[in-house]
């Protein structure tokens, strides 16, 4: 596929990162540092350019290409940009990242001249409700409209005996799901049934949502469902993550330095609770009782704040806090220093984006760990070497398919089960490795 | 060529307000405002009475109008913000003497008196209706429509009909608008502002018409002997703009209970917000009615206020059955809504029940309607203020945008009410103090709580008082010194105060 990226920023990097092994990438920046960056580090082509000149992007050759993703920071040039390869490539797909919600909603009611529209705040603030839904979930992605949830767990000393320190043939794992993957450290296993699940590991597991919630009661049995959460920072992010807890039922208190931004905010959220304050005064940690809420969520725009914030946050009592990292550098720090789940919304937003461009076949992709493993849903070939055998006959190859969705209704399979063509299987897999397994299936 | 010697003028002191453009306009309205004197004229005709007073009424004013339109034509006439001030507050004073001229023509020995005259032009044009008449039948049918066409002049203001009618306002903007009508500044209206004008005028037009044709309907059928057309327009010209004052001398006293039933209802409409009203009604969106949280309070407070005065009448005995409810629905809406119309002499109920529609005085109509006092808008709002500062100081950091209808109230505007409630209060116990001592000083009989309730009924436009100011005396026996403090009142209350304080800052006035 011909893809071209208007913008070499974070977003741009992530894209690329994942799409330019499988195909012909086009990179066009105003920067020619930004280009020289991504040439060194990726087989793509660079063009030097402005995406809001039709001129520019013509003679970078928008024309040939079979999507074209918008995704600079800002939505003026992203809008401009879409409509004008829109005009040069009739029949490119076309996708816009944007911050503004109203362009999502214009998109929805057809006023927008793109395809797909993107946006990074909405995508991270549905990323953090579907942790919020899974308490002691690190990363949860739902796919097949909501029947199969992938939900990577940290398993803790406190989690369940039935499936901790047991080898996996004999653990009770709830019913209706699978553990795809145990991470441990760096390394990633497919657990076979004498594998054990540690202290410490990571889990990766596929499932119905109601696995998901029993997993959730295993591995965290004092978490509790989250019923309302204080956000700290109250710019787009954080307005948009209380925009959607609250449509969720979720007590939300948002908590913003800028009285400015303070005072908007409360304008355009009548249901949140808003405070004007640093939310780091020992004082006003203790007498709004901020240490009672069952989550935190840290959206400012400086990391280290949100870090130091979370910190200070969780010594007053709050059990589960989410940080965004604007800064992929910073996910390590956060997780280092006690966040729970670290959340970097450009590789949100990479991930939504990426879903372009995979092959018809592929229905939906879901990036864990820092885009090194990726769930895959994805539709067998009717000459798939598969078709017809039982799951237990299959070898383990770095890939695992964790749900069967037949007829649009998920099924979790057994050893007996058998692949029929047709089927579309939610496969657990490598990046790296990715594009040998959907070839495969 | 002879090249005129520029003449050096005298440093003359810099003002900040163009008082020429000011005048020029004033005299413009006055021009126009004289052809109101016209109205009577057919009435005084019909019944065979003189015409002279008012078409002398009318000369006088167009003719100073007109002078003055012309000693200030050719400077440069711009009307601005500071301009509009002065315009209303002095256009008021004026309207009121306009109103004044026909008593002292015709008004025999109880308006000859120019104060007297003054104050029942003030009260009339202010939609007040405190009279300093003793004997109402010593008036005659013309002058007493006069008595109530100014009320109903005054109603939905005179320069939001200038502005409507006119064919060229030299207004800068939306300042004379706002500063003529009730209640703060809150909706910004989406039309340009003649055809907001318009719009008021032509419901309020609508509705008055409405109100006659509905009365005049009681005395066609017999149900109300004494409601003949000539009393129907009267009392519409009175209910409408939220005046009080009355034909009779015994106020709806003697209409039938149909009658007083369709005088309290157009009361409680004249005290509902009319932009509101021709939204919901006109445009067909009663949805905007149901949803306005200002209308809700308003009617829910006409509702308490009714069931409680109701309940005290009943329970004193003073009436029961249908007249109990009737007579509770009357007095309490008439007081909210500072109509000042009565359908019995309240001010012999017990003490109690004076206390309770002393309170209501207060209340007011709604924002945009032709009512006076605070206004409901202004309650409610205030009470969201005393709640968030409750909240804050539980949580100082929390902050809690003040909403109205859904959508947050302006820090400004909300400050501004807080300054005018008080300015509202101030201005009232210092007039109630006056008074007071005025009475003292004269032996006019008025007690406490009569001087603190003719301030209040005076500054909230509302029209009797209780003791001899009552719904059946009259203001005549009250002191030169009282009256022209209610004169100030009324004046004061009708603009809500703010333009009138202005001019008495030094700020507006110098550079």
């Amino acid at each position: 596929m011909r893809i071209f990226v208007i913008g070499a920023g974070q977003v741009g990097f992530e894209i690329v990162e994942a799409l330019h092994t499988d195909h012909d990438v086009t990179v066009i920046d105003t920067e020619s540092a930004r280009l020289a960056a991504m040439a060194e580090r990726y087989d793509v082509v660079t063009f030097e350019g402005d995406g809001t000149s039709r001129r520019d992007l013509a003679s970078a050759g928008v024309q040939r290409a079979d999507l074209v993703i918008a995704c600079t920071s800002r939505d003026e040039v992203n809008l401009v940009a879409g409509m004008f390869a829109r005009r040069e490539a009739k029949s490119a797909t076309t996708v816009i990242r944007t911050s503004n919600l109203e362009y999502v909603d214009l998109w929805r009611a057809g006023q927008l001249d793109v395809d797909f529209v993107v946006c990074s705040e909405l995508e991270t603030a549905h990323a953090i409700s579907r942790i919020i839904g899974v308490p002691a979930a690190r990363q949860t992605d739902v796919f097949a409209d909501g029947q199969v949830q992938i939900v990577e767990f940290d398993v803790e000393e406190s989690s369940s005996p039935d499936v901790v320190g047991v080898p996996v043939r004999e653990a009770k794992f709830p019913r209706d799901s699978k553990v795809a993957a145990i991470i441990r450290g760096d390394e990633m296993l497919l657990p076979g049934g004498e594998d054990v699940i540690r202290a410490g590991d990571r889990v990766v597991v596929i499932g119905s949502p109601d696995a998901a919630q029993a997993w959730s009661q295993l591995l965290a049995p004092e978490g509790t469902t989250v019923r309302d959460v204080v956000i700290y920072g109250a710019g787009r992010v954080g307005s948009a993550i209380a925009r959607v807890l609250i449509d969720q039922g979720i007590g939300v208190r948002l908590v913003e330095a800028s009285s400015e931004r303070a005072r908007s905010v409360a304008e355009a959220l009548p249901q949140a609770r808003v405070y004007n304050a640093t939310g780091i005064d020992p004082d006003f940690l203790e007498r709004e009782r901020i240490g009672h809420a069952s989550a935190a969520i840290f959206a400012m725009r400086d990391d280290a704040k949100n870090l130091y914030a979370a910190s200070l946050v969780e010594v007053h009592g709050v059990r589960f806090t989410i940080g965004i990292a604007h800064d992929p550098v910073s996910i390590a720090a956060f997780e280092h220093g006690g966040i729970d789940v670290a959340v970097n919304p450009r590789t949100v937003t990479a991930e939504e984006i990426i879903r372009f461009a995979h092959d018809p076949r592929t229905q939906q992709i879901a990036l864990l760990e820092g885009n090194r493993y990726e769930v895959i849903d994805v539709t067998m070939r009717d000459t798939s070497e598969y078709i017809g055998k039982a799951f237990k006959e299959m070898p383990i190859r770095g890939a695992l398919i964790g749900a069967i969705v037949r007829d649009g209704i998920a099924v979790f399979p057994h050893s007996d089960d058998v692949l029929e063509a047709g089927d579309r299987v939610i496969v657990f897999t490598k990046a790296a490795d990715a594009p040998r397994v959907v070839a495969a299936l | 060529m002879i090249q005129a010697v520029t003449q050096r003028k005298r440093p003359r002191r810099r003002l900040a307000v163009d008082v020429t453009a000011a005048v020029n306009l004033i005299g413009m309205l006055g021009k126009y405002l004289g052809l109101a004197a016209l109205f009577p004229v057919p009435f005084a005709l019909g019944y065979g009475e003189p015409v002279w007073p008012f078409l002398a009424t009318g000369a006088i004013v167009s003719g100073l109008g007109f002078a003055l339109e012309r000693m200030t034509a050719g400077a440069a006439q711009r009307v601005g913000v500071r301009e509009g001030f002065l315009v209303v507050s002095a256009t008021w004073l004026l309207a009121a003497a306009f109103a004044a001229l026909p008593y002292l023509f015709i008004g025999g020995d109880q308006l000859d008196h120019p104060l007297d005259a003054y104050f029942e032009g003030m009260s009339g044009v202010t939609t007040t209706g405190a009279s300093v008449v003793t004997d109402l039948d010593g008036i005659n049918r013309s002058l007493g429509i006069w008595r109530q066409f100014t009320q109903w002049m005054g109603g939905m203001g005179i320069i939001v009909l200038a502005i409507a009618v006119l064919p060229r306002l030299r207004v800068g903007g939306r300042q004379l608008l706002e500063s003529e009508m009730p209640g703060p500044e809150i909706a910004q209206l989406s039309e340009r502002i003649r055809q907001t004008a318009r719009n008021l005028w032509f419901l309020y037009i609508g509705l008055t018409v409405l109100q006659t044709l509905l009365l005049s309907a009681m005395g066609w059928l017999g149900i109300d002997e004494e409601m003949t057309p000539y009393e129907a327009l009267a009392h519409a010209f009175s209910t409408m703009p939220t005046g009080g004052f009355s034909t009779r001398p015994r106020s709806a006293e003697e209409f039938a209970a149909a009658s007083q039933w369709i005088l309290a209802a157009f009361m409680l409409i004249a005290g509902a917000n009319f932009a509101l009203m021709y939204v919901g009604f006109l445009r067909r969106k009663p949805r905007v009615l149901l949803r306005d949280e200002e209308l809700r309070l308003y009617l829910a407070i006409a509702a308490i206020a009714t069931a409680v005065v109701t309940a005290m009448i009943w329970g004193y005995g003073i009436a029961e059955g249908e007249e109990a409810v009737r007579t509770g629905f009357f007095q309490a809406v008439s007081i909210i809504t500072t109509t000042g119309m009565a359908s019995t002499d309240f001010a012999l109920w017990p003490a109690v029940l004076l206390l309770s529609l002393f309170a209501l005085m207060f209340v007011g109509g709604s924002a945009g309607s032709t009512g006076g006092s605070i206004k409901v808008v202004r309650h409610l709002l205030l009470g969201k203020v005393l709640r968030r500062e409750l909240d804050q100081t539980v949580s100082p950091e929390v902050v809690m945008p003040i909403r109205l209808n859904g959508s947050p109230v302006d820090e400004r505007t909300l400050r501004a009410i807080a300054a005018f409630i008080l300015l509202y209060v101030g201005f009232w116990a210092v007039g109630a103090g006056t008074i007071a001592i005025d009475s003292a000083i004269t032996g006019a009989g008025l007690g406490t709580l009569d001087s603190l309730a003719v301030s209040a009924t005076t500054l909230g436009n509302v029209g009797p008082a209780f003791g001899i100011a009552g719904p059946m005396g009259s203001f005549a026996a009250l002191g030169d010194v009282s009256k022209i403090t209610l004169i100030g009142l009324m004046w004061a209350g009708r603009l809500e105060i703010v333009p009138v304080v202005v001019l008495l800052t030094r700020h507006y006035w110098r550079l």
